[in-house]
């Protein structure tokens, strides 16, 4: 078990940006659009069996030609002065058939993607996912921004359109941010490492929805970009986003008038200040949210 | 050591005769964390040793408290001067059996622990204005005549509920127990309004006790003004809102609250004092 380089670049105290999938692989797309806009280099991988069923094989006139397993890549990009590692997983290590990581394994990849970012000095590490919120599609998701030291709270209060848990409603500065993205997080956190989630809103209703959500990964790139103090041009994200868009109509469409409804008022939900009462109420919330899970269950799951 | 424990030791401490002190860090009222932490800072304990996660807690993510990323620890610290080690983690949510064994391989082989203590607290549906009280389980009767010249309620009598198990706190002892270690586990009843917060008479009663029994010559003018703040921001919310007066003075009076009513003042207390009162 262990990591694979091709090639041993000359990184002066890189950040890592690293993601892996999640809801509406906001994450994920975040990180690799912007790794795909930078023309990041590849450079080595984590070495898969360790980690992973195969993915996919091929098999030509009887005879097993090739057996293909989840990548988990790390790739570099020396720029204006600020070089940078990413990482992207195609897929969580997972234990029993889950979507999310947890366990030996999802420490020991945790531990890996760290010991490359050590070895090249890294000084910061970013992750990037999904933040399931009572907000609409057709609101601009915000960020949540999670950092794994208190030295970074300042830092994140400048970043626009923006929060940190304690800005949400009801959570208290609480919570817990599920698989890779997170625990990378933590394990950085023991390693004395500064580290920051970056997660991007999707609405409560389009959690299970089997399509990416760039609307959020755009959000997410936004302050991303902001806090490297690069400029990326998002337009291809836009793309992406009015394609999804269209499709997330059609399926609004289908939800019973009634539900449609309580949803619409989400387009007015506001966290202005974490006690102020917002124009929806905590029973309000309650019925939408039960109604919305109603109308997923008789869907047979939603997704 | 036992093989294959996952156990990491940075520094071999240098410690003939010590005492563990050992203590959770999501304990009732804070208790474990700030006792252990406590002890730490006015000892000056050094990290030494560590337990190394991935068999023991889920790691699936990571949670969230007061904006920050969080991830579970299980840190040993030695106090040398004082023959001392110090234990501070967070509960293990799997394998309880071989993480307590983990501690206790690094007491016994690298510490050469003879005693253990562990902090624990419970909930109590009094004011705070009752004295804390100190419970003492042993796991010898050797040890019960060593503490018997203590401030200690020692001769508890309690058998599981149906349907709950054992503490970790017990199943330690118990392990010490079958490893000839003589160890008191040590619970303070912190009253349920300041569970879910900071309970810092309890944590100086603990203390304190440690303090003497240990001979450490703690100087506790620092906690004593803690715990004057406290009351004082208690009793500023006493004044503020006459209802949760009258629940507390309830409670002094030894009268029972309904459910409503205790939930009232849970929240009214831990908002004020989250607020800094």
């Amino acid at each position: 078990m262990g990591i694979r380089l091709c090639q041993k670049p000359q990184l002066e105290n890189p950040i890592l940006v690293a993601s892996w999938p999640g809801i509406g692989n906001i994450g994920i797309i975040a990180v690799d659009t912007l790794r795909e806009i930078l023309g990041a280099e590849e450079f080595g991988e984590i070495e898969p069996l360790d980690f992973f069923y195969p993915k996919q094989v091929l098999i030509r006139k009887g005879v097993l030609e090739y057996l293909e397993f989840p990548s988990s890549k790390f790739y570099f990009k020396r720029t204006w002065g600020k070089d940078m590692i990413f990482f992207v997983g195609e897929e969580q290590p997972t234990e029993g058939g889950r979507v999310y990581a947890k366990g030996r394994k999802a420490y020991q990849m945790a531990n890996l993607v760290l010991d490359l970012a050590e070895k090249f000095k890294c000084r910061r590490v970013y992750t990037s996912g999904a933040a399931v919120a009572l907000t609409h599609h057709t609101t601009k998701p915000r960020v949540w921004a999670v950092p794994n030291g208190v030295s970074l709270i300042p830092e994140m209060r400048g970043y626009g359109n923006t929060v940190l848990m304690s800005d949400i409603e009801g959570r208290g500065g609480h919570g817990n941010i599920t698989g890779m993205n997170g625990l990378l997080l933590g394990v950085a956190k023991k390693r004395g490492l500064e580290a920051i989630c970056l997660m991007g809103e999707i609405p409560v209703y389009l959690q299970g929805f089997p399509l990416p959500y760039p609307k959020a990964s755009k959000s997410v790139l936004e302050v991303l970009s902001h806090s490297l103090k690069i400029e990326v041009n998002l337009d291809k994200l836009d793309e992406l986003d009015q394609k999804v868009e269209r499709r997330i109509e059609e399926f609004y469409q289908q939800i019973p008038l009634e539900i449609r409804g309580q949803l619409d008022r989400l387009k007015h939900m506001t966290y202005a200040q974490p006690a102020e009462p917002g124009p929806i109420t905590g029973e309000e919330e309650k019925r939408i949210m039960e109604d919305v899970e109603k109308f997923f269950k008789k869907r047979g799951g939603g997704d | 050591m036992s093989q294959g424990y996952p156990v990491k030791i940075y520094k071999e401490p240098d410690l003939r005769r010590s005492s563990l002190v050992l203590g959770w860090s999501e304990d009732m009222g804070n208790l474990g964390l700030k006792a252990t932490g406590y002890l730490n800072q006015k000892l000056k304990g050094q990290e030494f040793a560590e337990i190394e996660p991935e068999d023991f807690f889920p790691l699936g993510g990571v949670a969230i408290k007061g904006n920050l990323a969080q991830f579970p620890e299980s840190k040993f610290y030695a106090c040398q001067k004082h023959e001392l080690v110090v234990f501070q983690s967070d509960s293990p949510g799997a394998e309880w059996y071989k993480f307590l064994n983990s501690v206790l391989d690094v007491a016994e082989h690298h510490c050469r622990v003879k005693e253990l203590y562990i902090l624990g607290a419970m909930v109590n549906f009094s004011a705070h204005t009752t004295p804390r009280e100190l419970l003492a389980v042993v796991n010898s009767v050797e040890m019960k005549e060593v503490l018997s010249q203590y401030d200690l309620a020692g001769d508890t009598d309690y058998q599981t509920p149906p349907g709950e198990r054992p503490t970790l706190n017990s199943f330690l002892l118990w392990i010490a127990k079958g490893r000839n270690i003589p160890g008191v586990s040590l619970w303070v009843p912190i009253p349920f309004y300041l569970a879910a917060t900071e309970d810092v008479q309890a944590q100086k009663k603990v203390l304190s006790f440690l303090n003497e029994r240990l001979d450490l010559k703690i100087d506790f003018s620092d906690l004593d003004q803690e715990v004057r703040e406290q009351n004082e921001q208690l009793a500023r919310v006493r004044s503020r809102f006459p209802q949760i007066d009258d629940y507390i003075n309830r409670l002094e009076s030894n009268l029972m609250l309904s459910e409503e009513e205790n939930g009232e003042l849970i929240k009214k207390i831990e908002d004020f004092l989250r607020e800094g009162g």
